[in-house]
């Protein structure tokens, strides 16, 4: 639970980057922040573990003000982060040091980091890789790495700032499946990009920054409903067909919702089981690759 | 493959079993008495029990090759050095070149003892993680009154980690840059004033920003400096022990 109240923010060189921002997330959420660069959406985050405070407004993280200097190492603990640069973010000389630094900054006895690490790499799927150096790992695993990390100091939530764009569409795929995973046992996930396409089917709510400001918050069909440019190419299709008559609707951006879409409009939806007609799309897909 | 830290060969010799603050001590005190050394006799001693630990080690002979090789330069020079500029018995004359037998003596020695250094802190390396190198570093300066002057011994070992990490990431970096300038048609031969200036200010600016980010990064994972943990415990065993004792009595037995 985080509760976000007339957030402002004033760079010390007199840029304002967030201009009275307010907002709640609900534990377990999986929220997605998107807008142009140099929105705020960087600094937005960063006050999330009191990497950056208030200049005006407040911020709550699980009851905890990240004014509060005394709380800065629990908040720190609850609420992870993850950055945009796999390099810069790597500490350790090998995978599992570098797993290991959180909890060994929160002081846990040796024992303990051991198991952390271990599970926590066993969790983004990298424990074989565990005494790897850096220059051994794609930017993918170091990514997830940087997951681990995080995930090693047992937070509730997870922050991840564009954490997939210097990544090729492998690697970022990888990644997105470690997050949802996380997303499925429970944990809280804030995930920044400028790629709505790869975080319309995850996430439970889309907010669009500009400016400093909060221009748009709600689920993903209504973001699309809302949004006129930089839309899915299903979403795109959909709008098309629409704009030639058909009754479609025009908010949907998976294949198996655009195939319903269609399929009813030629008034083929009741009379044929969907599902089944889904799996013979499907292996007509795998037939042609 | 496993990839290599330092030089650092993964094994489960008695070398390696030893508690690295054992190792660092022995290593120190060894330097000290190489450097004392002032005969051949007892730099052969040095050398031989080199040989005998690189064996018990298991290091294959090329690891401490490829320590001694950058070095080979300045070694030929301390060398040429010492042989022609000392006073003494030519061995021969033209001109004014005369090595001396003495000149040779010296430099034999003096090379000797550097080659034997660089040969025993390689075994240090060679047996050792980097993080537990610098984990007996911190052990050790842990009870120096260090706060004095506004450092911690976590301080001091996060730094040396740090700098084993990135100093590669900051070489690559600048790598990068120069081949980025090259394809833009630089001419690295032709001015090297105009080269250094435009290789080390996007070097420099490169080098700031990936301090930014990774100070923001240890931040965010709850760094502080005064106090940690660590994922590896050191233990000094009865082994470690034994041989601080054996080091200590040799260092005695040196002076009388
Ligand atoms: N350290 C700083 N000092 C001064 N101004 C800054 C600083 N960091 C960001 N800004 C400014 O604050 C505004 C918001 O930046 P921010 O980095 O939060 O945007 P963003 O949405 O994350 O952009 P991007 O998509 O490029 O990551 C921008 O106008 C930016 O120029
Ligand atoms: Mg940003």
């Amino acid at each position: 639970m985080i509760h976000i109240n007339n957030l402002s923010y004033r760079y010390p060189d007199g840029t304002l980057a967030l201009d009275g921002v307010d907002m709640s997330i609900e534990k377990g959420e999986f929220v997605a922040l998107i807008g142009k660069n140099g929105c705020g959406k960087t600094t937005l985050v960063r006050h999330l573990n009191a990497l950056l405070t208030p200049t005006e407004g407040s911020i709550s993280v699980f009851g905890m003000d990240t004014k509060n200097k005394s709380g800065v190492w629990n908040i720190r603990q609850t609420v992870g982060m993850v950055f945009q640069n796999p390099q810069t973010q790597f500490v350790g000389t090998t995978l599992e040091e570098d797993v290991a630094f959180g909890p060994e900054n929160l002081t846990l006895p040796p024992n303990e980091i051991r198991k952390r690490v271990d599970r926590s790499l066993r969790k983004v799927g990298l424990l074989e890789y565990k005494t790897h150096a850096p220059k051994a790992l794609s930017g993918g695993q170091m990514q997830r790495a940087a997951i681990a990390g995080v995930l090693a100091m047992e937070p509730e939530c997870i922050v991840l700032d564009e954490v997939t764009s210097m990544l090729d569409p492998e690697s970022r795929g990888n990644v997105l499946d470690t997050i949802q995973q996380l997303h499925q046992s429970g944990k809280t996930i804030i995930y920044v990009t400028q790629r709505i396409e790869e975080i319309l089917p995850l996430a439970d709510r889309i907010v669009s920054m500009n400016n400093g400001k909060i221009e748009f918050m709600g689920t993903p069909h209504k973001y699309l409903a809302y949004v006129e440019s930089d839309i899915p190419a299903i979403t795109n299709l959909m709008r098309k067909l629409k704009a030639k008559g058909f009754d479609v609707r025009d908010d949907v951006f998976a294949v198996d919702d655009a195939f319903l879409e269609i399929m009813k409009a030629w008034g083929m939806g009741k009379e044929v089981d969907g599902v089944d007609m889904l799996d013979g799309a499907d292996k007509v897909n795998t037939d042609d690759g | 493959m496993d990839e290599l830290i330092l030089s650092y060969v993964p094994g489960t010799s008695p070398l390696h079993k030893l508690d690295p603050r054992t190792k660092l001590v022995a290593l120190m005190v060894t330097s000290i008495l190489v450097l004392q050394t002032a005969t051949f006799p007892k730099l052969g001693l040095f050398a031989a029990s080199f040989v005998l630990l690189a064996y018990l080690s298991g290091v294959g002979t090329g690891v401490f090759v490829r320590s001694i090789r950058p070095m080979l330069v300045f070694f030929t020079f301390i060398f040429l050095m010492h042989l022609f500029l000392t006073e003494g018995d030519p061995i021969f004359r033209i001109g004014v070149i005369r090595p001396t037998f003495e000149g040779l003596m010296a430099g034999t020695l003096i090379t000797a003892r550097f080659v034997l250094l660089i040969l025993f802190a390689s075994l240090l390396t060679a047996t050792t993680r980097s993080t537990m190198i610098t984990n007996g570093i911190e052990r050790l300066l842990r009870s120096l009154p260090l706060k004095r002057i506004g450092l911690s011994s976590f301080d001091i070992a996060t730094m040396m980690s740090l700098s084993i990490r990135f100093v590669p990431v900051l070489l690559d970096n600048a790598r990068q840059i120069r081949y980025a300038q090259i394809a833009r048609g630089l001419d690295i031969r032709h001015n090297i004033f105009r080269t250094a200036s435009t290789t080390i200010t996007p070097m420099i600016r490169e080098s700031v920003s990936t301090a930014d980010e990774l100070a923001t990064a240890m931040e965010s994972r709850c760094y502080q400096g005064d106090f940690r943990t660590s994922l590896f415990e050191l233990k000094m065993r009865a082994a470690d022990w034994g041989v601080l004792c054996g080091i200590g009595g040799l260092a005695v037995l040196s002076y009388v």
